[in-house]
């Protein structure tokens, strides 16, 4: 019983990761029709800049007050999106989607190069977190509690990007400019600023599932590449552009990465691609994508 | 107390000439031996210099096994070249490459290398993944290559079963499980119940199924309760270790590496799997030594793929061992992995068979005449004494495995000396010319095919 308690905070934690990772990969396609192969490397950004912030101000500072550099950590690969999106992304827009896809992709072995000449090979880490946390015990095993509030922070996560989303006027604009550009244009919204704004806010999200995860495993090169196939499996099963379906697909796919491991291992990858394939066979736009 | 179970085991390990803590060199009947002094040089050589090739992983996650090895062979590089280079005139210039770049990417680099760049020898490569597809080619080209690692059986078994340009330097993969298995039946004889975690290609099922094998002769009853095949790259392994904890093992074999590695015990502590169970590994202790953190666990058999932990060969014992430590650190800052002892041994082993043949023919030797002092050369290195075998082209030196302990001096865990465990290569690998696979046996590597026909099963306690 316990084995399956444990198994279902598992499943969740690693769907909340998987959840901030897809959506801003789904919110970035979604308003700028941009397919960010880079997005994992945002990720694995989050996760060096937060375990970098952590060592430095670990000795300095209450274990309470690190929790704040989570955020240092997110923020940090916001400010880098910021400034990528009007130099790197903006002047392919109207170019070709293929374009727009290399020069992500150049984006990807850049950022992971860059990632190694700042911090080196070796694993970085920031357990101080989650051992500043505890632990419970769930029928005798023990269970991080930083996994427990981690948990939380995704679905704080969700809730704040849908009330944003679809209860504020920025919102509305973005909206607005995600359906028609030109029409949005054309009523005066500023493409631009959204497009930035949009962007930025993707980046955050990956940086912030970054920092999340970094005190539980480590920061490793290639992390980004990693979870970046697993991302855009959970966009093709909620479909691509749409919130909603991130957080559908993160679930799926991680309960059932989860029981396929209990169960039957050697299924793992092979039943997710196989949900992949069957969704894009009887629905091709994904659970929740708009049609055309 | 204490003292009696160190007897019983050393009377366990007598059966393998294995021994047990740093005593290792002097039991075994190996002692350094005198540095050869240099001998002049034959005929005219030129000054031109020798072109090497080296491909290692210098991005991702196997990066923590590639950094020392380059580290290793610039070392070896820079050391040659101060003395004058090979036979006093030939400076060594290396050209590196990501591994990372994917099997196909590194088949064309090598060709590259020697099509374009002209390089004279060929070196490096960590991937198992990767060795049987640039052996081959090695040979089709005809490129005197020295590979550090990417150790699987498969490569001198299968896939170039009658080498010529071709040979490798560290120990053949089998002997990485086989290790293990007799590192944790020395030092938990009363283990039974069986938990595998290993990353799910070539090398995960390599260790698994020589483990198996031989924990199966040494500690008859045991059982596999649970199998964990992470994908290589995983770093979630919470369900993994949940799963593990469900079937209540009492030793877990554990051979996931590199950043898989760091971020499983990671998470591993934090679950209370150390606390639960005994836990074997192949390669904890095989990246960057300080990769691991303080918070590692004491007590792990902290595996460093059966080849070299920088604490061993003591240096009392050999004195090589110590002052290549002190060299590399002077260098680098950082402490020597078995990949830096692989790749620096590769240059000194091709230094080595030069020389040689330089005695013998005068002038700079071809490649005939290098391969001809390669085959079944014997060298001092770091780890210990290295023979290749003519049969093969393969490396052999002995294996060695140990648990892990934080130590004072050191900011990251290392073995504890007195739980070394050294086992002579001859005892625990095929001999010269045992059948490979497909020749009369189906088994996987002819070392499973040597162990299950020749290991007397112990009895049961």
């Amino acid at each position: 019983m316990e084995i399956v308690a444990l198994q279902v905070l598992n499943s969740l934690f690693y769907a909340a990761v998987l959840f901030l990772i897809a959506a801003g990969l789904s919110l970035i396609f979604g308003v700028m029709g941009i397919v960010n192969m880079a997005h994992g490397s945002f990720y694995a950004l989050g996760a060096y800049i937060t375990a970098w912030a952590v060592a430095a101000a670990a000795p300095a500072i209450p274990a309470a007050a690190l929790f704040v550099l989570l955020f240092v950590g997110a923020l940090g690969v916001a400010a880098i999106g910021l400034a990528i999106e009007p130099t790197l992304i903006r002047p392919f827009y109207r170019r070709p989607e293929e374009y727009q896809l290399l020069v992500t992709f150049g984006l990807l072995l850049v950022l992971e190069d860059l990632i190694r000449l700042v911090w080196g090979g070796t694993p970085r880490t920031a357990s101080t977190l989650v051992d500043s946390l505890g632990l419970i015990q769930i029928g005798g095993l023990p269970y991080p509690v930083y996994n427990l509030v981690m948990i939380g922070v995704g679905v704080a996560a969700a809730a704040a990007l849908w009330a944003f989303i679809y209860r504020t006027k920025f919102g509305v604009l973005l909206r607005a400019t995600a359906q028609d550009r030109r029409m949005a244009a054309a009523l005066g919204i500023n493409v631009e600023r959204i497009y930035i704004l949009a962007f930025g806010l993707g980046c955050f999200m990956a940086g912030l599932a970054g920092a999340i995860v970094v005190p539980t495993q480590a920061a490793v090169l290639g992390m980004g590449v990693e979870v970046l196939v697993i991302a855009f499996v959970v966009v093709v099963i909620g479909g691509l552009g749409s919130l909603e379906g991130a957080l559908v697909g993160a679930l799926v796919v991680s309960a059932l990465r989860t029981i396929t491991i209990q169960f039957w291992e050697e299924f793992e990858l092979a039943a997710l691609y196989l949900i992949a394939a069957i969704v894009l066979l009887i629905r091709p736009t994904g659970l929740f994508g708009r049609k055309g | 107390m204490y003292k009696d179970r160190i007897e019983e085991r050393r009377g366990f390990l007598k059966q393998f000439g294995a021994t047990l803590g740093a005593a290792g060199l002097g039991a075994t009947g190996l002692a350094p031996r005198n540095v050869q002094a240099a001998v002049k040089p034959k005929g005219n050589i030129p000054d031109k210099p020798v072109k090497v090739g080296h491909i290692t992983f210098m991005t991702g996650p196997a990066e923590l096994l590639g950094g020392p090895g380059q580290h290793g062979h610039i070392l070896a590089q820079e050391e040659i070249n101060a003395q004058g280079g090979l036979l006093g005139k030939r400076k060594i210039e290396t050209m590196f490459a990501d591994e990372a770049a994917g099997t196909d990417g590194n088949v064309k680099e090598l060709r590259r290398m020697k099509l374009s760049e002209g390089i004279d020898l060929f070196t490096g490569v960590i991937s198992s993944g990767n060795t049987p597809a640039l052996g081959p080619v090695a040979e089709e080209l005809k490129v005197l290559t020295l590979f550090n690692d990417g150790c699987t059986d498969f490569l001198f078994d299968k896939a170039v079963p009658n080498p010529k340009y071709s040979f490798r330097v560290t120990n053949i993969q089998s002997a990485d499980g086989v290790t293990a298995a007799i590192g944790a039946a020395t030092h938990w004889p009363k283990v039974r119940r069986i938990a595998s975690l290993q990353p799910d290609y070539s090398y995960g099922r390599n260790v698994f199924e020589h483990f198996s094998l031989a924990l199966g002769k040494l500690l008859p009853g045991i059982e596999v309760v649970s199998e964990s095949w992470p994908k290589l790259g995983t770093t979630d392994f919470t369900s993994h270790i949940t799963k593990i904890l469900s079937v209540k093992p009492d030793l877990l074999i554990a051979g996931v590496w590199g950043g898989d590695y760091v971020a499983f015990y990671k998470q591993a502590l934090r679950y209370g799997l150390f606390d639960k169970m005994k836990v074997a590994t192949t390669l904890a202790f095989g990246g960057y030594p300080h990769a691991i953190g303080k918070d590692h666990p004491e007590g792990v058999l902290a595996g460093v793929h059966a080849n070299y932990h920088f604490l061993y060969p003591p240096g009392d014992r050999w004195p090589l061992n110590k002052s290549f430590v002190e060299r590399y650190y002077k260098r680098w800052k950082e402490y020597p992995s078995f990949e830096a002892d692989g790749a620096y041994t590769a240059l000194y082993l091709y230094k080595h068979a030069v020389e040689k043949a330089n005695q013998l023919v005068g002038g700079w030797p071809d490649d005939d005449a290098i391969i001809a002092m390669l085959e079944g050369a014997g060298i001092d290195a770091p780890a210990g004494y290295l023979y290749v075998r003519a049969d093969n082209h393969q490396g052999y030196k002995d294996t060695v495995t140990g648990l892990s302990k934080n130590l004072p001096g050191y900011d990251f865990p290392v073995w504890d000396p007195a739980s070394i465990v050294s086992i002579p290569i001859r005892s625990i690998t095929a001999p010269p010319n045992w059948p490979k696979p497909g020749q009369g046996h189906n088994e996987s590597t002819a070392a499973a095919d040597w162990i299950k026909k020749t290991w007397p099963t112990a009895k049961a306690a």
